[in-house]
């Protein structure tokens, strides 16, 4: 069993968008390719796949087993799929049906697949199932099971369709940092039963976790490639080291600097959602200039406790008062998912418009505003869709700072950006929070982020 | 097909329809003048589309009727397509009482059935055609009013406008930038349905003696007062029933979206 990617050059309409990409992979040994989002990574391993976007081309050559892939017609090459070459989604959780329990998922792959009987798939996938730790979870629907449980079924069909070769686009997105050593130690003992696994992440932690060799990818070509630890140990290429070094567990220490007057505060807060307790009896409260994290697993209720703050949304019990000398929008907050926070509707220069007029601003501010946030002033002319999602979340942080906020709620902010770019809109904050005063208040399931960054950590749910 | 394409073929079919309503008056012919020594007539000179059972120009009486059923279809498409919009983006700005009274207003609406509540409307004041429009109205407001309470339901619980609201930037930003272009565009696809749902019930209410009566030239009472002749001029009885099949097609060929 082997793959051997030979000089792969994946054209498109404006040009070549990966140059000559050389590897080999062998059972038991995975390949882990790093770089940023545009890097190119994902396109290499749609290549591979046969899965390339209309309008894209591959050269080279891609041999499986001694064949050579890409002259294949493509009922060929989907043939492949799932018997030979299986890809386990980006974030699992919507890519399974959400009509069909766990089990049923998975046996379905062992009857139409493998041709078993019902009874014969069902005690295959049931011993599946329990051998990734889901005993008793294949009675539920995706949207009853956790993300990783989500990511565990998809891995559990892949299995049953039996595939010698792996891929593992994303593994780790939207995975807190407990889930996301569990995932990787579960892809882990997938190489080691076996299998040839090509893993495509920003992860540098799950790069280390994974072990094997691995290649670093910017802007189409591949920069550097090696063994695993020693790659991200001794890096050589400068964007390499750039990556090692936007690790949070690397970062300095921000400043601590005492608290001035409390801006908001809450009082013995009690919280349910769906019929469970998020935290009862919290007292929290926040200064001017303060940095404050919140810490936990997905689902404990970290946003909730920012939003009942920010007066989004209301308390069971207990109270939030804020500093009267707070200004009404004085709170604001930077998103998850920047896409979902702006209007599709128009572009980012009208809403900066917008907003400008609605609290007569001067019409300088904004414009002071791009070159400190290394923002280009011809992205005002494009829509949300049309930036990356670092630009946006800048773009997110220029709109709240046009209103002087006294606190800055950031959900998840940089969860979704690659590590530089996280580095970089977490750089952005830090500087708010010294030249302006700005109170930060950060909801984080990355615990080295939280402790590097805060003065004060609240763990919540453990 | 493509989406463009059946677009245009849509587009094609209501300009020719609409040709057709205004060449009628150019043909001169006036679509009440009864000639019973011409009855049943073949297309031919003096009456390009042949004559009635009364002698009645055939071109000018679907002529006529082109004008009345599209027009009046339009009208009401429009009286059901504001209202409706309008209260649904209230209901789901505004929520609370104002939304359920509204949510059970639809549903008691929906569970008439759509034609008996016209028939009910008609009944006070029979053969006119105000009542016919209000009612057909009154039956298609709920469709706008559900599509355009759940599409704003549904962004406004999206990021954007909590963003939005935290900003300070008020109802009418968030009506105008966020809610309005997705509700526009639903909206837009359901008046062509709409409209082509007022011609098809208009004309049936018709066929069956409700609303238009003889000798108004609407193409349900056309067919209604032909059907007896249907052995000696299958012509006249199939053009009103052409024109409404077009008209019918054309708009929702027009309304045509992308398919997911």
């Amino acid at each position: 069993m082997s793959l051997i990617v030979e000089k792969l050059r994946i054209r498109g309409p404006e040009g070549v968008l990966v140059q000559g990409a050389s590897f080999a992979l062998a059972p038991g040994e995975p390949l882990v390719l790093l770089g940023e989002t545009g890097s190119g990574k994902s396109l290499l391993a749609q290549a591979v796949m046969g899965t390339l976007p209309p309008g894209l081309r591959a050269e080279g050559r891609i041999l499986l087993d001694g064949r050579d892939l890409l002259p294949l017609p493509p009922r060929e090459r989907r043939a492949l799929w799932g018997r030979r070459i299986a890809m386990l989604p980006q974030e699992p959780w919507a890519a399974l049906d959400p009509t069909m329990r766990a089990e049923a998922q998975v046996a379905e792959v062992d009857r139409l697949v493998h041709r078993h009987g019902a009874a014969e798939a069902r005690r295959r996938a049931a011993a599946r199932l329990a051998h990734l730790g889901l005993q008793g979870a294949g009675r539920r629907y995706p949207f009853q099971l956790s993300g990783g449980m989500n990511q565990r079924v998809a891995l559990a069909a892949t299995e049953a369709a039996g595939a010698a070769l792996l891929i593992a686009d994303e593994p780790t997105k939207g995975l807190d940092a407990a889930l996301r050593d569990t995932a990787g130690a579960l892809l882990r003992a997938e190489a080691e039963a076996g299998r040839m696994l090509l893993v495509i992440t920003h992860d540098v932690a799950l790069a280390r976790l994974l072990g094997g060799q691995a290649m670093v990818m910017l802007s189409g070509a591949v920069v550097e490639a090696g063994a695993l630890p020693g790659l991200l140990e001794a890096p050589q290429h400068d964007y390499t080291r750039r990556l090692v070094a936007a690790e949070p567990s690397r970062w300095q220490d921000w400043p601590r600097r005492p608290p001035g007057r409390a801006i908001v505060e809450g009082n013995g807060l009690h919280k349910r959602l769906g019929g469970r307790e998020l935290f009862g009896g919290l007292d929290m409260s926040i200064g001017e200039g303060e940095v404050v994290a919140v810490a936990g697993p997905s689902g404990c209720g970290k946003t909730t406790l920012g939003n009942l703050l920010l007066g989004l949304a209301r308390p069971d019990r207990g109270q939030v008062r804020r500093g009267a000398w707070v200004a009404p929008l004085g709170l604001q907050k930077l998103y998850q998912d920047p896409v979902a926070a702006f209007t599709p509707h128009q572009t980012l220069g009208q809403g900066i418009a917008e907003l400008r007029r609605r609290h007569g601003l001067a019409e300088d501010r904004a414009a002071g505003l791009l070159p400190r946030l290394r923002l280009q002033p011809a992205l005002l002319g494009r829509r949300p869709s049309e930036v990356s999602g670092g630009e946006l979340q800048r773009f997110g942080l220029l709109r709240a700072l046009l209103l002087d906020p006294a606190l800055l709620f950031a959900d998840e902010a940089t969860s979704r950006l690659d590590p530089l770019t996280q580095q970089e809109v977490m750089a952005l904050l830090r500087e708010c929070v010294e030249e302006r005063g700005t109170a930060l208040l950060l909801v984080t399931h990355e615990t080295a982020l939280a402790e590097k960054a805060a003065g004060r950590v609240l763990r919540l749910g453990t | 097909m493509t989406l463009s394409s059946r677009r245009l073929l849509g587009g094609a079919m209501l300009a020719a329809v609409a040709g057709f309503a205004l060449l009628g008056p150019l043909h001169g012919a006036d679509p009440l003048r009864q000639n019973l020594s011409a009855t049943l007539l073949p297309p031919g000179a003096g009456h390009p589309l042949g004559t009635d059972h009364l002698g009645r120009d055939m071109l000018a009486r679907l002529a006529a009727g082109a004008r009345l059923s599209f027009g009046y279809a339009l009208l009401a498409a429009l009286a059901a397509a504001v209202p409706g919009t309008l209260l649904g983006l209230l209901a789901a700005l505004r929520g609370g009482w104002p939304e359920r009274l509204l949510l059970g207003l639809a549903d008691a609406v929906q569970a008439l059935p759509a034609l008996l509540l016209v028939v009910l409307v008609t009944a006070f004041a029979p053969g006119e055609f105000l009542p016919l429009y209000i009612g057909v109205a009154l039956a298609l407001w709920v469709e706008f009013f559900r599509i355009s309470r759940n599409t704003a339901a549904g962004v406004l619980a999206r990021p954007q406008v909590e963003a939005a609201r935290l900003l300070g930037l008020g109802t009418g930003h968030i009506l105008r930038r966020h809610l309005w272009p997705e509700v526009a565009a639903l909206t837009a696809t359901l008046f062509a349905f709409a409209a082509g749902t007022a011609v098809t019930t208009v004309a049936a209410l018709a066929f069956v003696g409700v609303g238009a009566r003889p000798p108004v030239p609407e193409w349900g009472s056309m067919m209604t007062e032909l059907l007896p002749y249907h052995a000696e001029a299958p012509l006249a009885l199939l053009l009103p029933a052409l024109l409404i099949f077009l008209t019918v097609l054309g708009l929702h060929l027009l309304a045509g979206r992308e398919r997911a």
